[in-house]
């Protein structure tokens, strides 16, 4: 049974992590928005990623 | 994607020289400059993929270029843009035309390609989008130009006001219930090693060391998570009243404190898990109602954008100077440009002008002003300038008036889930006393074993299960239902949905679309239909009247003799000079200058000797009608029409449809009284309408279900939007309703059944610990799984049609 003494304190540690890791990923707008993350995913398209042209240069017809 | 019409936003295209061009390799049409402008744009920024992968057609970009520039100037940027520090400005734009998923794909893109633009977030269901940027490479205005440009109008919105209340406080229940969440996992774990110990014999030392492990995870859970329990109690026993915070806090901080107690002597039982789990419970039901409340207060935000963010102050001098529209006091003069909006509630000064006063009345034609009539903020220009003396500015319009008026009912907690609540106060309460007569009853019997047996009536008796069973019900409902395209603003919509036996459709662009479609014309004195028609397109070409625009459209390429001197006369028609005869068009008794019994309900074209032709109009049913009325129906529902139009067209359209029950002619106030002799039957109602000028009906119904192409206001203050146009949808959504209800039932019987049961046996005293917590966890399951079966048979459905539909496609 003693090796309950060794693996109980791990246990809380990785629950401290835990938490900790989490309060983090909340402060950091990671559960701000959960609708709109669950639709790109199938939409992103690395190979394509847009050339960061520069917008001064308007196409030919303005609006 | 292609449908015929314009590329980018789907319209039809104008019958001759549509703007075409070169769109991912291919000749595209356009209905208009503007959704040509926006497709080169996005093919230009190399995002053409958009096309591709989009599910809706874009919204047409609007003609009138916003004034942006004016964002440059830091008294007016203060009150929307906010500094991070680190050399970055942050801001939230209201967004209009974000349609699907591909929207959010294409604004991040187009504005992460701007410049110095650091950070951008969309968030489709709010319909913002975040924008962080660093000041010395870029300005507000480029980020909104570059919005503009690719058809999406972006407008800042306060930022003091609207993000953070709300963002910490989903934060910070968030955190909350993960902290209970973890903390009931481990005590569980701890304790469950506790109850096999209870079997199994645990020496004292080892069961000490849980007791203490059980104490650490409990005391954040107590401590931390339940924080809103205890100062809900304290607030409302500073009230002087018994909230429903009060028995809830008291049964944690006796269970724990007893469990501390009992952890410090070392005798007895602990119940660090059943409190843990107990705080996690309420905490979930808690949780669920909060995300539906701020989802519905996203809705009520967009009614900040009918107010104008600047105005044209008129200086003494008589020069104008543009201010924010907050600078403004009462007693200033302003000049509101045509087109624009009023930025404050004022009197007109100016000469007569025509405002569009949709968002109050909900009546798209202009209403005629004269110097001295009140104007209110947020009412359109459509026939100006207009000099306006300002008399209430900011919080004191109408508007904002209604805005705060909407805002309150969107925060109230649906009475449901008050009721349901209160319930389980009201059942905490009755087991507090429980406890203490046990106590009492068995300081008689044995007083030893007193302080055990009350502590398991505190815990045993559960009111998660009544805590959760109606938030639960009701955001699986909340969900499925958004899902269809049904937005419920207020929750309790859903009860009454349920139990209605009424419903009350309003005719115009309810039942029948806001366009009419020509449908026979007599020729009196014309050649031929093509000669009438063209006579008639001269006239009607210009004008924007639902009864033009089927005379235009009908009309089609049909070459139009030149006119002159075209004028239109508000409510009667138009009239003008075409090869030197004057020509009039519209109704009867003014086209002809007399009444004529004949053409009561025709337009009719005429000159100086008569009618050339009268034109019979139609209106055109909804598609979805006709099989939304019969799913009603044969749910059981009597079906009616309320309109103000006249008894034939009504007659026709209720005879289309199959609805013997119809009243024409009828005022607000005949619809109020109407709805008000069916309820005095014990009638249940559901009004359906468009606009605002349905708002009496909407108001005096017991579910107010109104369309999305509605006013804005409309929606807003309804308790239910259809977002799909669907009709149809209406009888699913109360199929939906009903099983909600019935399953929200069970729920609470569940709960009650289950309490009944138990509570005796901890009052004897034959409830171990264990016992106790597994009853609590699987009452609260019940409940939870009971709940997700809500929409599970309309969801097979639903997909098995969509499935057919996309196969026939």
């Amino acid at each position: 049974m003693n090796i309950l003494l060794a693996l109980i304190p791990v246990s809380i540690l990785l629950l401290i992590a835990a938490g900790i890791a989490f309060f983090w990923a909340v402060d950091h707008d990671q559960f701000d928005d959960m609708d709109t993350p669950s639709l790109l995913p199938l939409l992103d398209n690395p190979d394509k990623a847009p050339q960061p042209q520069q917008p001064s240069q308007p196409p030919d017809h303005e609006p | 994607m292609d449908c015929g019409g314009c590329w980018h936003c789907g319209e039809p295209l104008p019958a001759a020289d549509a703007p075409h061009a070169m769109i991912g390799g291919t000749q595209r049409a356009f209905c208009c400059q503007g959704c040509r402008a926006a497709a080169e744009w996005i093919e230009h920024l190399g995002l053409a993929d958009y096309y591709r992968l989009r599910s809706e057609p874009a919204l047409r970009p609007a003609a009138g270029a916003d004034d942006n520039a004016t964002w440059l100037r830091a008294d007016l940027a203060r009150h929307v843009v906010r500094e991070l520090g680190d050399g970055e400005c942050e801001t939230i734009l209201l967004v209009e035309g974000i349609r699907c998923s591909a929207c959010v794909w294409l604004i991040e893109r187009a504005l992460g390609a701007v410049p110095g633009v650091t950070r951008v977030q969309v968030n489709a269901a709010a319909q913002r989008a975040r924008i962080a940027w660093n000041p010395a490479r870029c300005s507000l205005p480029a980020t909104l130009d570059a919005l503009a440009r690719t058809g999406y109008r972006g407008l800042p919105l306060d930022v003091a006001a609207l993000d953070d209340s709300r963002r910490r406080e989903s934060r910070d229940a968030l955190k909350r219930l993960v902290v209970a969440g973890f903390g009931a996992m481990q005590a569980m774990m701890y304790a469950s090693a506790l109850y096999l110990g209870a079997f199994a014999s645990m020496d004292a030392t080892t069961r000490d060391l849980f007791r203490w492990l059980g104490l650490l995870v409990a005391t954040p859970v107590v401590f931390y998570s339940a924080r809103p329990f205890f100062a809900g109690a304290v607030r409302s026993l500073k009230a002087r009243r018994l909230g429903m915070d009060v028995p809830v806090a008291l049964a944690i901080a006796l269970i724990y404190l007893a469990s501390l107690v009992e952890a410090l002597r070392g005798g007895g039982e602990v119940y660090f898990d059943s409190v843990s789990m107990f705080v996690f419970f309420l905490l979930v039901g808690r949780y669920l109602e909060m995300r539906a409340r701020h989802r519905a207060g996203d809705l009520g935000d967009a009614l900040a954008r009918l107010m104008p963010m600047f105005a044209e102050r008129v200086r003494a001098d008589g020069t104008l100077e543009r201010v924010a529209a907050s600078a403004l006091a009462p007693g200033d003069l302003v000049h509101v440009a045509e087109g624009a909006a009023m930025p404050a509630d004022g009197v007109l000064e100016s000469a007569r002008c025509r405002v569009d006063e949709a968002l109050l009345s909900g009546e798209s034609a202009p209403v005629a002003k004269n110097p001295g009539d009140a104007l209110v903020a947020g009412s359109l220009v459509v026939q100006g300038p207009a000099r306006l003396r300002v008399r209430e500015v900011g919080a004191g319009t109408v508007l904002a008036g209604i805005v705060a008026l909407v805002a309150r009912a969107q925060s109230e907690r649906p009475r449901l889930a008050r009721t349901g609540e209160r319930a389980a106060a009201g059942f905490v309460a009755r087991v507090l006393t429980l406890a203490a007569l046990t106590a009492i009853g068995w300081s008689f019997i044995d007083p030893a074993r007193a302080f055990t047996a009350t502590l398991a009536v505190l815990v045993v008796s559960c009111p998660c299960a009544f805590a959760l069973a109606v938030p639960a019900a009701l955001t699986r409902a909340l969900a499925v239902l958004a899902r269809r395209g049904v937005l419920v603003v207020r929750a309790d919509a859903i009860e009454a949905l349920a139990s209605a036996t009424h419903i009350v459709f309003d005719k115009t662009g309810t039942l029948t679309l806001p366009l009419l479609a020509l449908e026979r014309i007599d020729l009196v004195r014309a050649g031929s239909r093509a000669d009438a028609l063209a006579l008639a397109a001269a006239l009607a070409r210009g004008s924007r009247h639902p009864a033009s625009r089927a005379l235009a459209e009908a009309a089609g390429d049909i070459q139009a003799p030149t006119i002159d001197e075209l004028r239109e006369v508000a409510g009667s028609g138009l009239e003008g000079r075409i090869g030197g005869r004057d020509v009039r068009l519209g109704r009867a008794d003014f086209a002809l200058g007399t009444t004529a019994p004949e053409y009561d309900d025709a337009i009719v074209l005429a000159d100086a000797d008569g009618v050339i032709a009268a034109f019979h109009l139609s209106e055109r049913l909804r598609a979805d009608a006709a099989a939304a009325v019969a799913a009603l129906r044969e749910a059981g529902i009597e079906v009616e029409i309320a309109s103000g139009d006249a008894p034939a067209k009504v007659a026709a359209v209720a005879a289309r449809l199959g609805i013997e029950n119809w009243h024409a002619r009828q005022r607000p106030a005949d619809k109020l009284a109407r709805l008000a002799a069916l309820r005095a039957q014990g009638a249940r109602v559901i009004a359906v309408g468009d606009g605002i000028n349905d708002a009496p009906v909407l108001a005096g119904a017991d579910v107010s279900i109104a369309l999305a192409a509605g006013a804005d206001l409309a929606q807003a203050s309804s308790d239910i939007v259809l977002r799909g146009e669907h009709l149809d949808a209406i009888a699913q959504a109360r199929t939906i309703a009903v099983e909600t209800m019935r399953i929200l039932r069970q729920n609470q019987r569940w709960a009650l059944c289950y309490n009944l049961c138990v509570v005796p046996f901890g009052a004897l005293g034959f409830v171990p610990p264990w016992l106790a917590a597994i009853g609590m966890s699987v009452s609260s399951l019940v409940v939870v799984l009971n709940a997700l079966r809500i929409g599970r048979r309309a969801e097979r459905g639903h997909r098995a049609a969509r499935f057919e539909r996309e196969a026939v496609a």
